[in-house]
């Protein structure tokens, strides 16, 4: 499956020109799946924020290179199954993502940029959850 | 052969003579450069430059098709080293997001991506930046504009390596040129004998500079004896300076080495030498010339003290007597921060990390954690922009207190501008303006005219009150006489 990198790249940076994406995701997050919340104690809030916007931009930047993005992919899957996550876990983050880049895009979220990160997501997370 | 190629050839050849070498190598040329000086989510990036030689694009990520110009390349330059750095990470930042383009009045810089483009706290699509303004992409980074030569020049094999951005061995944190310069005249003041006078601003890092030639030199393995000699009272200097035997001037006074005594083997470095009343500089010279040759008080046979003298001053060096001034075959300016703006904010990220370390309420309130660990601290961008721009007069103590001034009147949770960090500024931005209005011979005149009332001085100078007065007088050398109570004497 062929990802549309740039209509991924514009959403993705729309949203993060915006004020707090990032925060907003993991208020999403937490609100619908409360029992994630003590995973992320490594971190502060903020830099876990940061950590998770440059992630996306990097598998997103990276769309065009099959192995780079698998490379990325693969990292974040390792450092996420030490911290005890879960396959269902991927839906829960994968809805709450489409729910903030929504709400954060407003009137230029199409069904189209919907159908690019859907099917961006599905392809991440088949890498993460394959052994 | 062609003409061109047989000109092409020389310009390579390490023939010819040193200095036209270097001059075919253009080794001097100096373009104007973006350095990081905040980043979002790549704070342990500030520092990195890029020379602006043409037409260049910055952005997210590596070259892409989009990109209307070459990638800017970062890199972490230092005296023989320039490693490219990989593509910018920052998620605030658009794939492509600034084009800038060298221009006969400085970069012209150009809006590409959504964060907004400001030059100098002023948003813009495009706008030209000279040397010395700030470029910002908002909430995203921000870039000093500099000068900066293609191949750092201060080599020097002396300093001990240390990673990019933290302090040194010694305590100096910089990496701009000037930073480097001043590493390569402290080591090469360490490499000599000779004695050393170091000369700049209150703040400016003499006592570092010192603990630099020191730790340098081949003196290390002795003591360092510091002291100021504005705090020796008048009557003990020499007591102070060359020692005393036991009970002498006075019953029951202990046996002393003094400070030449005690640096035997190893430096002294005394601070504020131009406080010196003239006599004990004198007394001084003898100590300087003949292997260290004192009296102690009170002892009738010279004693010998091998030490190196790093002496420092932020007088005029004609507030030291001449021959005194003879004596130091080296003199070292110490570069304030106005002249090495690029490294404020790698200077402010180290106290603030120095800061964090010492209070609790600190590390909590204003700085991320990542894995566990204290990380970056929650800094404004409006306030490093600020920093950037503000007319420095005490150097790195003045950066600590506007640093700690923002931390204790700070309302949320990060270190940014508030009203009294504004109000410092303007305050000391003003005073600035004002002292650097005023001239030598102007205080020479004023102090003919009211030399022993400093308030109406002040006044007549135009200058905000007495203590701003006092300071340029010391800085000039000159001193007012005691303030008129005004009343019946």
């Amino acid at each position: 499956m062929s990802l549309d990198e740039r209509l991924l790249r514009e959403t993705l940076e729309l949203a993060l020109a915006g004020e707090g994406f990032p925060a907003r995701f993991y208020e999403v997050l937490f609100s619908a799946h409360p029992e994630v919340r003590p995973m992320f104690h490594r971190n502060s809030a903020g830099a876990q924020q940061k950590m998770f916007a440059q992630k996306l931009c990097a598998i997103v930047d990276s769309a065009h290179e099959p192995e780079r993005m698998a490379a990325e992919i693969r990292a974040t899957a390792a450092s996420h199954r030490v911290y005890g996550v879960r396959d269902e876990m991927y839906d829960w983050v994968g809805e709450a993502l489409i729910v903030t880049l929504r709400e954060a895009c407003g009137s230029q979220w199409t069904p189209e940029a919907e159908k690019a990160w859907r099917d961006a997501y599905g392809l991440i997370v088949a890498a993460m959850t394959t052994p | 052969m062609t003409n061109e190629s047989n000109e092409s050839n020389a310009d390579d050849s390490e023939l010819g003579l040193p200095w036209d070498r270097a001059a075919r190598r253009g080794d001097s040329r100096r373009d104007l450069a973006l350095v990081l000086a905040w980043s979002l989510d790549e704070p342990d990036r500030i520092g990195e430059v890029a020379v602006c030689r043409g037409a260049l694009c910055l952005g997210r990520g590596g070259p892409s098709g989009d990109d209307p110009s070459p990638r800017a390349v970062f890199v972490r330059a230092r005296p023989g080293e320039s490693a490219p750095r990989p593509p910018f990470t920052n998620s605030r930042l658009s794939r492509v997001h600034l084009a800038v383009e060298p221009v006969r009045e400085g970069l012209r810089v150009r809006q590409l991506g959504r964060a907004q483009l400001r030059i100098n706290g002023r948003a813009l699509a495009e706008g030209v930046a000279q040397e010395g303004d700030v470029v910002e992409v908002h909430n995203a980074a921000t870039f000093f504009v500099a000068m900066r030569t293609p191949e750092m020049s201060g080599a020097t094999s002396m300093t001990p390596a240390f990673p990019f951005a933290s302090p040194d061995a010694f305590g100096l944190v910089g990496e701009s040129e000037a930073a480097w310069k001043m590493r390569a005249a402290y080591a090469f003041a360490a490499s000599t004998e000779r004695h050393v006078l170091l000369l700049g601003d209150s703040g400016a890092g003499k006592e570092l500079a010192a603990r630099s030639i020191h730790g340098l030199s081949a003196r290390r393995p002795g003591p360092l004896i510091a002291r100021n000699a504005a705090t020796l009272p008048e009557s003990l200097i020499d007591a102070e300076l060359f020692g005393n035997t036991k009970n002498y001037p006075n019953v029951g006074m202990p046996e002393r080495p003094g400070l030449i005594g005690e640096a035997h083997g190893g430096t002294l470095f005394l601070d504020e030498i131009a406080e010196l009343p003239e006599r004990c500089q004198v007394h001084l010279l003898r100590a300087l010339d003949d292997d260290g040759e004192h009296q102690r008080l009170g002892e009738s046979r010279p004693r010998k003290s091998s030490f190196k003298l790093v002496a420092a001053t932020n007088r005029p060096v004609d507030a030291l007597k001449h021959d005194l001034l003879a004596r130091f075959v080296h003199r070292v300016n110490l570069v304030g921060l106005m002249e090495r703006r690029e490294d404020i904010p790698l200077i402010a990220g180290h106290l603030l990390q120095t800061m964090a370390r010492g209070s609790r309420f600190v590390a909590e309130r204003f700085f991320e954690r990542r894995a566990g660990a204290l990380a970056e601290p929650r800094l404004e961008p409006t306030l490093i922009s600020r920093l950037l721009r503000h007319p420095f007069t005490h150097h790195v103590r003045e950066l600590e207190r506007l640093l700690w001034l923002a931390i204790e009147t700070a309302e949320h949770d990060y270190i940014g501008m508030t009203p009294a960090v504004e109000a410092e500024l303007r305050d000391s931005a003003e005073s600035a303006s004002e002292t650097a209005e005023v001239t030598r011979e102007d205080l020479v005149r004023a102090l003919a005219d009211h030399g022993r009332s400093p308030t109406k001085m002040a006044k007549l100078l135009g200058l905000k009150n007495r203590y701003v007065l006092i300071r340029l007088l010391k800085k000039h050398g000159l001193s007012a006489g005691p303030e008129e109570t005004g009343g019946a004497s």
